[in-house]
């Protein structure tokens, strides 16, 4: 009884003594480089709430092009779902960064690249979104649509105020799951050396050869910022629930 | 008010309706009788072109609504619709979908709308309901909301598919009540329906439909009691 007990304080000392000496912990450099994080911690949030927004109202329209009854009109976005979903979002952002950015954006500054970032993921979440928006929309009952357009509205009115007030509550939660990839999929965005938090805690390991701190820290923003959404979605859900139980 | 002529109407291969020739008139009540599949509902919902029709041509006011160049909405506005399964918008409370339509293609103010609103709602008895949301209504009050949405908009003529047919029993009354005070006051109505006592009390005229003809049409009276063609007496000893 008293060797296990020897054994375990033993392994604890061993882990104490490799935390406290070994690994060096520098926090002097985490103190530092704290304001470059938090400047980093405004460019992810600033990349990936660009690219919900513009993904959300890309993917509606995308979603419309979708469920065109014509086939002319309803193949482009076919495609274009087809290749956002299926090729890397990493090989999107080099696309845009080194192929169409030039076009618009001379040199090769951080406005280059946060932009580029913010198109990429735009252009990539308005896929998915947009099959969300799909089926979301063809799961309301069709007798919903005919009784608006009865009433002499047109599709668009008849859209507008029947079926997508109805269909929002059912897309939210695979709405929330989409802008939590988003979030964590803007860390891609270090590729191209856009300035958000992954890329500050590469530039910190490369210049002091530390790992734990700059990894640890950033993984915890990340999870702060993707807890604080999923909480606030589920609070838009019960909002929403709640309501339509008047 | 009404006229169709030679109207066809297939989904596929299958057809549906063949060669309908009809006529409502105004302030005329006509009822639809005839087996289930036998093309009822498709023909009620091409008169507001819920479908589209393969052949002929229907007039309403002398407007020709198959017409390409016919305004859809506009035609609609004139034509009420009543559904079997009462399609009201669960998200809107009940003052909100009889408003909805008149503000948004009438262009009513929203005081307008709601004095429309709740006038119609004191004439189907639901009041008391305004403020309801659908999902707390007993079917026989969702339908008479139904009713009073479509009569929101004023149309010219209503058209009822088989309106009480997903009602309990003891609440059919209670929307037939509606549907023959309407009648009274004069509205044209195309009523699909299995309630023959409606039928003989308030229709002006019966159609017996079967596989996409219309077999006979006569006065009520007439075709209950006496009716020429044997597929309509089959019919109805199965059913009376
Ligand atoms: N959207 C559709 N697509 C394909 N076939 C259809 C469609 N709607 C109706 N049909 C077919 O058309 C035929 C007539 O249908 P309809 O609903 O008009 O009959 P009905 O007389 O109203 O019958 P019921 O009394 O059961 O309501 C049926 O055979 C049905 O299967
Ligand atoms: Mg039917």
């Amino acid at each position: 009884m008293q060797g296990i007990k020897d054994f375990f304080s033993n392994i604890w000392a061993a882990i104490y003594d490799w935390i406290l000496n070994d690994l060096e912990i520098r926090i002097d450099v985490i103190i530092d480089y704290f304001p470059l994080f938090m400047k980093g911690t405004l460019y992810t949030l600033g990349i990936s709430i660009s690219a919900i927004v513009i993904g959300c109202i890309l993917g509606l329209f995308i979603a419309f092009g979708r469920l065109s009854p014509y086939s002319i009109i309803r193949l482009p976005f076919v495609w274009y779902i087809t290749f956002f979903r299926g090729t890397p979002l990493l090989v999107q952002i080099f696309i845009i960064y080194l192929g169409v950015a030039p076009l618009f954006i001379s040199g090769a500054g951080t406005t280059k690249a946060v932009i580029s970032a913010i198109i990429a993921l735009s252009l990539n979440s308005a896929a998915y979104l947009a099959e969300i928006y799909r089926a979301g929309i063809q799961s309301i009952d069709k007798g919903q649509i005919e009784a608006g357009r009865s009433l002499g509205m047109n599709k668009v009115q008849t859209m507008w105020y029947i079926v997508l007030p109805q269909s929002i509550k059912r897309m939210i939660p695979p709405f929330g799951n989409e802008f939590i990839t988003l979030v964590k999929d803007s860390s891609l965005a270090s590729a191209i050396a856009a300035p958000e938090i992954l890329y500050w805690a590469r530039a910190v390991n490369t210049r002091f050869f530390i790992t734990w701190e700059p990894f640890i820290l950033i993984s915890l923003i990340y999870l702060f910022i993707t807890l604080s959404l999923t909480y606030l979605l589920n609070y838009i859900e019960r909002r929403w629930n709640i309501d339509d139980n008047r | 008010m009404i006229t169709v002529n030679n109207l066809k109407k297939s989904f596929g291969d299958n057809e549906v309706l063949k060669d309908i020739n009809l006529q409502v008139n105004p302030q005329e009540v006509v009822v639809i009788i005839g087996p289930s599949g036998s093309g009822k509902s498709t023909c009620l919902r091409c008169m507001n072109l819920l479908e589209s029709v393969t052949e002929g041509e229907i007039l309403i006011e002398g407007v020709n609504i198959t017409d390409k160049n016919a305004n859809i909405n506009e035609i609609r506005t004139e034509v009420g619709m009543v559904f079997q399964q009462f399609n009201l918008f669960p998200h809107k409370s009940v003052l909100e979908n009889i408003t909805l339509a008149p503000i948004k293609v009438r262009k009513w103010s929203r005081q307008q709308a709601e004095e429309k609103a709740l006038d119609l709602l004191e004439k189907v008895n639901l009041l008391e309901k305004a403020n309801e949301y659908p999902n707390s209504l007993s079917g026989g009050q969702k339908q008479r909301v139904a009713i009073a949405r479509a009569l929101a908009m004023e149309p010219k003529i209503m058209l009822f598919d088989e309106p009480t047919s997903a009602l309990d029993p003891e609440m059919v009354g209670e929307v037939l009540d509606v549907m023959k005070q309407l009648a009274k006051e004069g509205m044209t109505m195309v009523v699909v329906t299995h309630e023959m006592g409606f039928a003989r009390e308030v229709g002006d005229r019966v159609i017996f439909m079967d596989e996409g003809y219309i077999v006979e049409e006569n006065v009520p009276e007439k075709l209950f009691d006496f009716p020429s063609h044997e597929r309509t007496k089959s019919f109805l000893s199965k059913i009376l």
